[in-house]
């Protein structure tokens, strides 16, 4: 096969594939952050039940994706809307315990001089501990990001797009070439991702609060 | 004002703070002070609610500070924390602006307070206001605590040790800054510390706690002319009195001048006199060829009795107070105090040479170092 037979072949398929991937990566790592952050945020307000709550979380995550989307798909059925809520749901994860790790590693003498100024509570999260937890939480993000990119290959497994089909379809007719036209892409596009939210933290981190390298 | 009322607090069913009454008035700089865990904290912070007391009541000028909000109250009480807790989020500029920000005030009016504040501790706004907290050394970092505290122009400031961390020089003059900001805003201020030259230095009166209950309120002076009790004078002897007056450790040859005018005893009395005069002194200390302690010859002597030629062996005055160079300063101190016609006294090694003289300026100078805890 000729690369330019090749390419009139799988091209537009590709450039498809690539984006519904990135659409399913960027609504669910949304959808995943918004989620994360509020409960987060409420479960640093309930330290009690946090101590109990975050272990369970940390079992939720080693649940197979691919065991996930086979169960929602029973209930929702073959659409995308399965697997977007699938993938935020795994999305949730990594932010949730950076933002709460983040929140509760703010040290106490901002806490104190922020009190001490009149801050509510509310005003304490919003002006001093969410900005100090940002980079925490940036770094959740990130994670969130690449894994999602990895997870939404199964897309494919109900027939719903992405990069994985090319996987799912190389595998199924046993074409190498296929497999890595699938998992090539998806691989530069989780490496750019992650650089990408490196430089935006970067760019949004207050020089006061940039490490020192 | 101020009026602390019968004000009870205690953790776990342990008394911190014991049926606390005080009155502070305004503009007044009260510093709270005592061993660890005597309650000078939990008592400052109970002003501004951090802490809620168990019983009792503290007044406002006489309104009730339970009656408030308490986030309300906090902006209208300066507060500055040891560990300094500058947002490093934020600029110098946004931290100075934290207060007047929640209590909503306009983007110029707060603009000029910051350049107002940071001319109060002569920083500039070009320099320094878009500063970073980590960009300043602990020093600076603290005056910006303090203009925090102040940029709501508060009638109140509460600082809980707030120059702990700082190393000793740059604490000598942030202490020197703050008072004297205090005393040209006349902002009513309580201050933490356990340092009992801090104290000193800067407050119009220290309130001495111990187990939660106040032992003495008192200005510094009187604390230190008479502490109520033992517990005080130990504290206090803890941190002051390395070099106390009656301290049995502080010797003569501790306080004393060494250089010591004498004249020979073969010397006659115009040569003594062209030396007094040369040297403006009234009086001269006689020794033998060997420097041993003769006597004295004073101007009224030389005056009365002198002549040309005459030795001065023949106008000794020998009755002048001295003193052993291994005694106790305390006994020349009181030899000096008590003897009207001479100001100094003669100090005396074991074979009885001249080795020193007492004056007033030694004792003054020992004194210093008792209040300020500076050696000599």
């Amino acid at each position: 096969m000729t690369f330019q037979h090749f390419w009139d072949t799988y091209a537009l398929m590709l450039g498809k594939a690539i984006l519904t991937h990135l659409g399913y990566v960027f609504v669910a790592v949304s959808c995943g952050t918004v989620v994360a952050i509020i409960l987060g945020v409420l479960l640093t307000r309930l330290p009690k039940m946090s101590k109990f709550i975050m272990p369970v979380l940390s079992v939720f995550q080693t649940i197979p994706g691919i065991v996930f989307i086979g169960i929602l798909f029973i209930y929702i059925g073959m659409v995308p809307k399965t697997v977007l809520i699938a993938l935020s749901i795994y999305a949730v994860f990594p932010v949730l315990k950076n933002t709460y790790a983040g929140i509760i590693n703010v040290e106490d003498k901002y806490r104190e001089a922020a009190r001490g100024c009149g801050m509510s509570s509310w005003q304490i999260m919003f002006r001093v501990e969410l900005p100090l937890a940002m980079p925490t939480i940036m770094t959740g993000i990130r994670m969130a990001t690449v894994y999602t990119v990895s997870w939404a290959v199964l897309a494919a497994m109900i027939g719903q797009g992405g990069l994985g089909e090319f996987i799912y379809r190389g595998l199924g007719t046993n074409n190498n070439t296929l497999i890595i036209i699938g998992a090539i892409p998806a691989a530069i596009m989780a490496v750019l991702l992650g650089h990408g939210i490196d430089r935006l933290q970067k760019a949004v981190t207050p020089r006061g609060m940039r490490k020192e390298d | 004002m101020i009026e602390y009322r019968n004000v009870t607090k205690s953790y776990g069913g342990k008394q911190v703070v014991k049926n606390l009454n005080l009155t502070i008035a305004d503009g007044e700089f009260v510093v709270l002070i005592g061993p660890s865990g005597c309650g000078k904290t939990t008592t400052l912070k109970m002003l501004n609610r951090l802490i809620e007391m168990d019983s009792g009541e503290i007044l406002i000028n006489g309104k009730n500070v339970a009656e408030y909000n308490p986030e309300k109250l906090r902006r209208n009480i300066g507060y500055v924390i040891q560990q300094i807790g500058l947002f490093p989020n934020m600029t110098v500029e946004e931290n100075i602006c934290v207060v007047p920000k929640l209590l909503k005030w306009d983007k110029e009016r707060m603009h000029k307070r910051v350049l107002e504040l940071l001319e109060l501790v002569g920083m500039t706004y070009e320099e320094s206001g878009k500063k970073y907290p980590n960009e300043m050394s602990g020093g600076q970092q603290q005056r910006i605590g303090v203009l925090r505290a102040l940029a709501a122009e508060p009638p109140i400031i509460l600082m809980d040790e707030p120059f702990g961390a700082l190393d000793p020089i740059t604490r000598d003059s942030l202490q020197d800054e703050v008072k004297q900001l205090q005393k040209r805003l006349g902002i009513t201020t309580i201050f933490v510390t356990h340092d009992m030259n801090e104290a000193i230095k800067m407050a119009d009166r220290i309130v001495f706690m111990s187990g939660g209950e106040i032992l003495q309120a008192d200005t510094p002076e009187e604390m230190l002319r008479a502490p109520a009790n033992d517990t005080v004078r130990e504290f206090m002897g803890k941190h002051v009195a390395k070099t106390r007056m009656d301290d049995p450790a502080l010797h003569c040859g501790d306080v004393m001048k060494k250089k010591v005018l004498t004249a020979e005893s073969s010397k006659k009395t115009l040569e003594c006199l062209e030396l007094m005069s040369a040297r403006e002194v009234d009086s001269l200390v006689v020794v033998d060829s060997a420097r041993k302690y003769l006597g004295i010859v004073t101007i009224e002597a030389l005056r009365e009795r002198g002549e040309a030629g005459r030795p001065i062996t023949e106008l000794l005055d020998t009755s002048a107070p001295t003193v052993q160079v291994d005694e106790p300063a305390q006994q020349a101190f009181g030899k000096l105090l008590a003897s009207k016609a001479l100001n100094y006294v003669i100090v005396l090694d074991e074979q009885q040479r001249v080795v020193g003289i007492i004056t007033r300026t030694s004792m003054s100078k020992a004194l210093a170092s008792v209040v300020w805890g500076v050696k000599k």
